[in-house]
């Protein structure tokens, strides 16, 4: 059958250039990866994600560097530098939330956000919330929007006796470890039955994958109550909570509350981890947002790209950090950017 | 699957001569590499799962199968496969009561009842349904689908069918086990459709007419021979439509409301093995857990080759029972 051998030939001789194509292609990509053409690569926190893209042009244009992220959460963020499969890993929980973890890494805090709580209830735009009310409707012990201890926080306004419905995240996120570790900060049943984690077994509730899917089931659902990093918050047309901090304040989720907050702990530890939820009761932190965070970015102490990665982290942590306000990122305190150049200087090929 | 050459030496080798022998040579040598290159592929595969789930295996043990708990803090990890179980089970079968009737209508109409003009438009779109990637069809249903199921089907459901626990009283949740399931049901609708489809194609038409022709109405020519000739493919059909909700993982991780726990009210949040690893395979914070998500994919594997093999059992035995039949 002369035709069917023609056809055989041809669809073998097409496969066979596809996959050479295929191959040229895809170790082309890697080829200047590794040995860096200019690039650098890196991988994990969604969190960080918008001013990682933000930072995209400004670094091809200012250090001739192409940065290529991909943004598939922290968790796997942190299992890609810690197999060496990238330059650089973000991440919004310490590698100390990790085990087993990168022992070989570097841990740097390079941008500073914060967690906004949001919910759903037309036309009451700016509630008031508290650590341990938040913490009882996670747990399930408050279920209704009228009920007394959120009324005793909104006087003057209609709650409505809708049942809250309480939304978290699905996957292993970065947010959902701020978010925890706010609220066994602030409440002891919590941190006994649930921790902190960048996953937990919630006690009740709904999850959804990704922020933008918290955010579209809050969306949807009136009653709803959720989180999102605080960017996401703030553009979703969502109520968003003011948060009571230790001083006594309802605070929002702006630039102001999170640079306070940042001053808790700009001392990172000597793994390079800082804290600064729920910062204590002092003039200093009157209008401090108490579930803010740093994150980090995780990078291998040896590594074969280092040069262009240290100047990357440096660009990052200097001027980078003035891309970050239309985000709701906040510039790193001084003694941070100072604690950072350290950090990067244990970097070497 | 490798099946044995039987095919008689002189029709194997219509050509003699060096050059045709050295051909077949070739042909021989890579399509058996290429057959062998999926066993090994396949077998990599579950080497490499059991290997990773091996940190899970020694610590839980078989226990791990139905043991209920899923909780990945650091230090009080604790991991257990019941609750996905249920889930997979009960949306999957759910999906697959749904589909069916509605699927067996589809190609019944295509088949039998619809005028001839508007046969190609509909199947090529029933077939287009199939071609939607699930991620899509998951977002549809968490922005879309869901909100309508909780304000409107969900409180008529439970309305009416409410003394049936599954049907208890709708929550405030619109991502739910009854919206994974609907979101499955439309996902292997297609399967089943287009695969039942082809086999009343194949329903002989002598057969058809016969029966036509003995005077039954259309309703009973299609009870008495399209149902019986196909059945056997028909089950099967059902069956790939079942592994297919199985499997699925992204739609179902975005609508299902990812609760690990057993909840018998449909209306109530739920998780499934497939979507849970979609979530969470990424994002492990501990080796335990990671080995724990592997454990589970070793499970939805063995039950993926298991319902491989029933489908073709089913088929196997439907052809040599109308082989009989001297169909």
């Amino acid at each position: 059958m002369p035709r069917n051998g023609k056809l055989v030939r041809t669809s073998l001789v097409v496969a066979a250039a596809a996959t050479v194509a295929v191959v040229a292609v895809a170790t082309a990509g890697t080829a200047s990866a590794r040995s860096g053409s200019a690039s650098v690569g890196g991988a994990g926190s969604t969190f960080v994600a918008p001013l990682v893209a933000k930072w995209m042009a400004p670094v091809k244009q200012q250090l001739g560097l192409q940065l290529n992220y991909n943004a598939i959460g922290s968790g796997g963020g942190v299992s890609a530098i810690t197999n060496k499969q990238v330059d650089f890993g973000a991440s919004d929980a310490p590698l100390s939330q990790f085990s087993p973890t990168c022992s070989t890494c570097v841990q740097i805090p390079w941008a500073l956000a914060a967690t906004g709580v949001i919910y759903n209830l037309s036309g009451l735009q700016h509630l008031n919330m508290t650590g341990s009310v938040l913490a009882q409707i996670y747990m399930g012990k408050i279920t209704k929007w009228n009920a007394p201890a959120i009324k005793k926080l909104n006087q003057g306004k209609a709650l409505p006796s809708t049942s809250i419905t309480v939304v978290h995240r699905s996957d292993s996120s970065g947010t959902t470890y701020n978010f925890a570790d706010y609220l066994s900060h602030v409440s002891h049943a919590w941190k006994s039955h649930v921790g902190t984690g960048t996953a937990v077994a919630w006690p009740t509730g709904e999850g959804e994958k990704g922020s933008s899917g918290v955010a579209g089931a809050v969306g949807t659902t009136p009653g709803a109550i959720g989180y999102t990093d605080v960017y996401y918050a703030v553009h979703n047309h969502l109520g968003l909570f003011r948060m009571k901090n230790r001083s006594g304040n309802f605070v929002q989720a702006r630039a102001k509350g999170i640079q306070a907050a940042a001053l808790l702990d700009t001392h990172p530890a000597k793994d390079g981890s800082l804290s600064i939820v729920d910062p204590p009761k002092s003039t200093k932190f009157r209008n401090a947002y108490p579930i803010s965070t740093y994150t980090y970015v995780d990078v291998q102490k040896s590594s074969s790209n280092a040069a262009k990665i240290k100047k990357l982290i440096n660009w990052a942590i200097t001027k980078g950090q003035s891309y970050g306000a239309p985000l709701v990122f906040e510039p790193l305190p001084k003694p941070v950017v100072t604690f950072d150049k350290k950090q990067i200087k244990k970097i070497h090929s | 699957m490798t099946t044995l050459d039987v095919t008689p030496e002189a029709a194997r080798r219509p050509f003699q001569g060096p050059r045709e022998r050295l051909g077949d040579l070739l042909l021989q040598g890579v399509a058996g590499i290429a057959a062998l290159g999926a066993l090994v592929l396949v077998g990599l595969i579950v080497w490499k799962v059991i290997e990773g789930a091996r940190l899970s295996l020694s610590t839980f043990g078989l226990p791990f199968v139905w043991h209920n708990a899923w909780n990945p803090v650091l230090g009080h990890e604790d991991f257990g496969a019941r609750s996905l179980l249920y889930g997979t089970a009960v949306t999957s079968f759910g999906a697959l009561l749904l589909a069916t009737p509605i699927a067996l209508g589809i190609a019944l109409f295509l088949t039998e009842l619809a005028p001839r003009w508007i046969r190609g438009p509909v199947t090529a779109l029933v077939e287009t349904l199939a071609a939607i990637p699930s991620v899509v069809i998951g977002l549809w249903g968490l922005l879309v689908l869901a909100p309508v199921l909780r304000d409107h089907v969900d409180p008529a459901l439970h309305s009416s069918l409410g003394f049936i626990p599954l049907f208890g009283p709708p929550g405030s949740y619109s991502s739910n086990i009854f919206t994974a399931i609907v979101v499955l049901t439309i996902m292997i609708l297609p399967i089943i459709a287009s695969i039942s489809r082809e086999l009343f194609l194949a329903v002989p038409v002598e057969l058809k007419e016969g029966a036509l022709g003995l005077g039954t109405t259309r309703w009973e020519m299609i009870r008495g021979v399209v149902f019986p000739y196909s059945r056997g493919g028909v089950v099967a059909a059902m069956v790939l439509g079942f592994g297919r909700a199985v499997g699925e993982a992204i739609a179902v991780a975005l609508v299902i409301g990812a609760v690990t726990g057993i909840s018998v009210n449909l209306f109530k949040p739920g998780y499934t093995l497939a979507s849970i690893l979609a979530n969470n395979a990424l994002g492990a914070s501990s080796g335990l857990e990671l080995s724990s998500l592997l454990y589970l994919a070793l499970i939805l594997l063995v039950f993926s080759i298991l319902v491989n093999l029933l489908a073709q059992f089913i088929v196997r035995r439907a052809g040599r029972r109308l082989g009989t039949l001297g169909l």
